[in-house]
Parts: C-alpha cells; sequence; structure tokens
C-alpha cells in the first residue's frame, strides 16, 4: 500500500493504493509531495484541513488541490499526510492533516495543477486504488 | 491515398506535412496534424492524437481540430493544439486554455555582442541566478497587497508602467500591448488572489527559465532588421506563466463547470475538456478572468524583464538603456481569444470545411491556442505599428542545450491554423524516465564544458528533467513551420546562461 510515480510526456502521474479511501487520499498525496522533493525534511508543524465534495472523484480532486494552494500560501511543502474520508448526506468530506515542511528546508519544484486526466478512483478487493495526473 | 495507423487512429495524407483524421462519430469537425513524417513518429507514440481527436467533440469547434509540429500528450486538450469555437453558438473552454493561463515568452535584445559578454557569463548567471526568484516558494519581484492584485489583473502592463516597471515603449512591443480590457478581476477567485500575491515577478520552476542567448544565424535579414536582431547580438528569453494564480483560476473554472454545465461535460470524451456554452454566465465570468489572469502573467515576465535589465546594468556597470534592453515582443501560449477569422460556410451558413462550403463568412471565433504560439502575418489588426508590415514576431524555445528560434507569422497562418504556429521543440521523454537517464550536476557539467553554456537551477532535478534529451528537435519542428508557411524563420538563438527553478 502506497504510491508510485507513473511516466507521462509532460507531466507527473501517480499510482497509488490504500486499505481505506483516507489511505489512498493519502497515499496519491504522498506522490504529489514526491513529485515536488525528493527528500523532504523531517521539519516542519503539522496542519489540519477538511474539504467537501459531491462526490468522491470531486473530493479527491479538491482534496489535492487545497493541499496545492496550503502550499502557496503558508509557503510549505505538505508531508506525512493523514485523511479520513466520510460521507456525509448528499457530500464527501475529507478531513486532512499534512506535516508543512519549511521551504528554505527542502530542494523542492513546483506542481502547478491537479487534473482530472485519466483519473481513476477504484474500489478493489484489498481496498482503494487510484492514479492522478498532475500537471508539472 | 498514403495513410498512417496509430492504435485505433487513421491519419490521411492530405499533403506535404499535413495530415488528417476524417470526421466520424460524434466528432463535430475532422482534426489535423501539422508534422513530417519524423515527428508524425513521436506524435503518434502516445495520446497526442487521442486528446486530438476528443478536442473535435467541442461544440462548436470549427473546421479542424489542429495539432502543431510540436504537439505531444498533454491532459484532456493536447499540447500544441489549436481549437477554434464559435462564440456565438460553441463554447470556450478552460481545458482547452490549460492551467498556465498566458504562459508565453518574450525576447529582450541588447546592443552586446557575445563578445562583450564573453568573461562575464559566471558572474551574469548567478547574479540573474540571485535577482530573479524562481524555484518553490522563492517569493516574486514585488510583494503585492490586495490592491496591487486587483491593479495588476485588471490593467497588466500599464500597472507595471505606473509602479516603474516598465516602459511605453515595453507596452508598444507585447502582444496587446500587455493588456486585456475584457478583464474582470472580479471572477478570479479569492484562493487565486492568495496564491498569486507572493509570486509576482517569479519564474515558478518545471520548463520555465531565463536565458541570455546569441543571435547565431540569420535567415531573413530584412525581418531581421525589423525586429532589431543581428548575428552575434546579445539577447534575453523570458519563459513562465501566470503562476498559481492562474493555475487556480483554470481549477475553479473546471470545478464549476462540471458542477454547473454537467450536461455538456458529459456529452465531452475527457472530463478535462471541460467547456462552458458560449453566451452562457459561466462562460462570460471564465473568460472574464482568464483575461485578468493573461495580464498578470505579461506583468509576471516584465518584472522578471526589469531585474534583468537592474542585472546587465550592474555587470557591465552602465545603464540598461545604454545597452539598448528593448523588449522585442512577448507573446502568450495558453490562451482563448475571441478573434475574428474567415471561414467557409454551407448554405445554412453553419461553418464547413472548405470542400463542403459555398461562400465564405467572417467569424468571431474562441481560439484555443494551448502550447501554440499566434503567429499573424502583416496585415492583422492587432498587430502593432512596428510589426504591422512584416508580420509578428513569434519566438520558439529550444531546450537549454539547443537553439531557439524567432520566426515571423507567416501568410498560410490564417488558413492552415487560425494564425498560429508551434510553441517549442515539445517534450519527447517522461519526466521520471529523465531523471533516471540524467544527473543534473552532470549535464550542468557538460552544458559549460562542451557547449560554454552555463546553466544555475534550483533543483538538480529540474535540469535532469529538462536535459537536452528529453525534447524533440526543435530544428525539425522550426523546418515544417517555415515550410508550411505558418511562421517563417528568421533568426536562430544559442543559449550562453541559462536559470530555472
Amino acid at each position: 500500500m502506497g504510491f508510485t510515480l507513473r511516466d507521462h510526456t509532460a507531466d507527473v502521474a501517480v499510482e497509488a493504493d490504500g486499505e481505506s479511501l483516507g489511505a489512498v487520499f493519502a497515499a496519491v498525496a504522498d506522490g504529489l509531495t514526491a513529485a515536488m522533493c525528493d527528500d523532504p525534511a523531517e521539519t516542519g508543524d503539522r496542519f489540519s484541513f477538511a474539504v467537501r465534495a459531491e462526490g468522491r472523484e470531486a473530493l479527491l480532486f479538491d482534496y489535492l488541490d487545497q493541499l496545492i494552494y496550503e502550499r502557496d500560501v503558508r509557503g510549505v511543502l505538505p508531508a506525512a499526510h493523514e485523511a479520513t474520508v466520510r460521507r456525509a448526506g448528499d457530500e464527501w468530506v475529507v478531513e486532512a492533516s499534512a506535516r508543512g515542511v519549511p521551504f528554505a528546508d527542502v530542494d523542492a519544484r513546483d506542481v502547478k495543477a491537479v487534473t482530472y486526466s485519466e483519473m481513476r478512483l477504484a474500489e478493489t478487493d484489498a481496498g482503494w486504488e487510484a492514479y492522478v495526473v498532475f500537471d508539472v | 491515398m498514403e495513410t498512417r495507423e496509430f492504435g485505433d487512429i487513421e491519419l490521411r495524407r492530405v499533403r506535404e506535412h499535413v495530415w488528417e483524421i476524417p470526421q466520424e462519430g460524434e466528432m463535430n469537425a475532422p482534426a489535423r496534424v501539422l508534422a513530417s513524417e519524423a515527428l508524425l513518429d513521436h506524435i503518434g507514440d502516445d495520446k497526442t492524437l487521442e486528446q486530438l481527436r476528443n478536442a473535435t467533440h467541442l461544440p462548436g469547434i470549427t473546421k479542424h481540430a489542429i495539432c502543431m509540429p510540436d504537439g505531444h500528450q498533454g491532459y484532456g486538450f493536447p499540447v500544441g493544439g489549436v481549437g477554434a469555437t464559435d462564440t456565438t453558438d460553441g463554447c470556450i473552454s478552460p481545458g482547452a486554455v490549460g492551467y498556465d493561463i498566458n504562459c508565453g515568452v518574450r525576447m529582450m535584445t541588447t546592443n552586446l555582442t557575445y563578445e562583450d559578454l564573453q568573461g562575464h557569463e559566471e558572474e551574469l548567471v548567478d547574479a540573474l541566478f540571485e535577482a530573479v526568484p524562481s524555484g518553490l516558494g522563492g517569493g516574486g519581484v514585488v510583494k503585492g497587497d490586495a490592491e496591487t492584485i486587483e491593479d495588476i489583473l485588471a490593467r497588466g502592463m500599464q500597472w507595471a508602467v505606473d509602479a516603474g516597471y516598465a516602459t511605453d515603449d515595453d507596452l508598444a512591443h507585447c502582444e496587446d500591448e500587455g493588456f486585456r480590457d475584457d478583464a474582470r478581476p472580479e471572477f478570479v477567485s479569492q484562493k487565486a488572489k492568495d496564491r498569486g500575491r507572493n509570486q509576482i515577478g517569479s519564474l515558478g520552476s518545471g520548463n520555465h527559465f531565463l536565458e541570455v542567448q546569441r543571435v547565431t544565424d540569420i535567415y531573413r535579414e530584412d525581418v531581421a532588421e525589423s525586429f532589431g536582431l543581428e548575428a552575434d547580438q546579445i539577447v534575453v528569453l523570458i519563459h513562465c506563466g501566470s503562476r498559481g494564480l492562474g493555475h487556480q483560476t483554470c481549477t475553479d473554472y473546471l470545478r464549476r463547470i462540471e458542477k454547473e454545465h454537467k450536461d455538456l461535460l458529459d456529452g465531452l470524451p475527457d472530463k478535462e475538456l471541460a467547456a462552458a456554452p458560449a453566451g452562457s454566465e459561466l462562460a462570460e465570468e471564465y473568460y472574464g478572468a482568464m483575461c485578468a489572469a493573461i495580464n498578470f502573467a505579461w506583468v509576471n515576465r516584465q518584472l522578471i524583464m526589469h531585474r534583468t535589465r537592474e542585472v546587465f546594468a550592474d555587470v557591465f556597470d552602465r545603464d540598461w538603456r545604454d545597452m539598448e534592453m528593448r523588449l522585442l515582443y512577448d507573446v502568450a501560449h495558453n490562451i482563448a481569444k475571441k478573434e475574428v477569422h474567415e471561414v467557409g460556410v454551407d448554405p445554412e451558413g453553419r461553418p464547413v470545411r472548405d470542400g463542403d462550403a459555398v461562400e465564405r463568412e467572417e467569424r468571431e471565433l474562441y481560439v484555443h491556442r494551448k502550447g501554440a504560439t499566434r503567429a499573424f502575418p502583416a496585415g492583422r489588426p492587432e498587430l502593432p505599428p512596428a510589426y504591422a508590415d512584416v508580420g509578428q514576431p513569434v519566438i520558439i524555445p529550444g531546450s537549454m542545450g539547443a537553439g531557439s528560434y524567432v520566426l515571423r507569422g507567416g501568410d498560410q497562418s490564417l488558413d492552415l491554423t487560425f494564425g498560429s504556429t508551434a510553441h517549442g521543440a515539445g517534450r519527447l521523454m517522461s519526466r521520471t524516465k529523465a531523471k533516471q537517464e540524467y544527473w543534473g550536476e552532470t549535464v550542468q557539467d557538460e552544458l559549460r564544458e562542451q557547449e560554454k553554456i552555463y546553466v544555475k537551477a534550483q533543483s538538480g532535478a529540474t535540469v535532469a528533467e529538462e536535459a537536452p534529451g528529453v525534447y524533440k528537435d526543435v530544428d525539425e519542428v522550426v523546418r515544417v513551420s517555415d515550410e508550411l508557411g505558418i511562421g517563417d524563420k528568421v533568426a536562430r538563438t544559442f543559449p550562453v546562461c541559462n536559470i530555472k527553478g
């Protein structure tokens, strides 16, 4: 259970799996971190946030978008992701946290955005798997 | 008829360098690929053709969806894609513009020669790297408050003139004079503005860079003279876009389209093609927000150019004006614009391909260029007076180990590509594979020792990901553009110093 960076001509793709929806969300986010930095430092404080969306794929998209937003406005590289996902009426909610590694402590590069291109989020015998392409 | 097959897609050869995917099924138009046999081999190697065929499903797509010679797989719409949709009954697609709204390039000329610069390379690359914010979290030339952001979004380069970062001459040599008056800052989200605030005047990373170059070849003396280019001259090329503000704007509108125009989205083969129907409130708001992000990107490149002028002044110990550091041109390559083009129409007045047309009419279209450069020939009213009689400059960056090109908009571009040509070399190899194949420091050492190119980057991984070998042959891309007459070769440049994130 975890993530793998996959080939994409211009951008970067993350393939991930996890025992639960929350675990696969966090694994994709760990892949996003790896796409930005080969070796994140063990520094920084954890921060938390929650995101709501109308469906599971939309929630994964919005969760990753929020992480990129937090990165830019907090000035940190989000790492060591944790997430739980639940249904709340007509919506889906992710409650998440990450450790914000100060940019000064890492050698990192930009990922511009999450995309829906070829996005896959599916239940498997062992839990959940996901595939997400990021714009670099 | 000569054909080529790539998976389930058959291309028919129309004439040299022109290939067509015929219209069938749910396609609203045929698709065309402008490529030599060699470039087509690369284009057919990933999902570019599938994405191009998908793009023909956009409502109101006119004549053809077109792939430029440097086309490659993107997300939704291919990179190197051009698609024109009717502004009355078509659509506007954030996916066909891309996340980095008004990603583009500008070139600044100088009166320095390569000889003047030799011996200063190391000092110059270090000073540029120090002065120009790059990479992740590098900040910006300007720390913007809320009012500054609003002003930049509304007025683009006009803000930069008032703030002392640009001259009137800079405005006169920028696409649209550096200002889209359709900009509506109120339709750019607070999230996007928050992300932009710390990044005003910054390169970012990925394939963005600033490069000092020397002019090595002149192909059309008269045009080069009009552009102020001559052999051995030092020029500066800047490639970047609208940073987090533009990326967030695209993301925001993709999600709104998903929620508000699900019916249209459900009819498209790829969610990333997300489009808002022409005339809808969302289409108008996206267009206004996109134009504001366009203004932001122009200011971004202007501030980097301003810093570059200051660095040259320090390194060469004279005023930048004495070095005649003038903007040659600034061109966008991720953009959608309302433009009027002549199209063939059927007896009912519907746009059709030329062979089926009974007459020709002028139509206002949203021309989407995603990884494609506007390449208007002489005579188009949009051109600035300096280039009205010669055609607009088109800047085609190559990799950091290869040449870049200056073209001018070709006579055939309006007929073949809605006035567009390529935007670069086009990637050949994935970033993950590039990091397995290359080591950043080795690439830097080889470039310096073998080619006298001085590279400095925030991240060694970026150098590996952008190694010269990961790109297609820019010479071949430009040869096809020139032979098709969509962008004519004017000059070639070669890197001297390169900084990147």
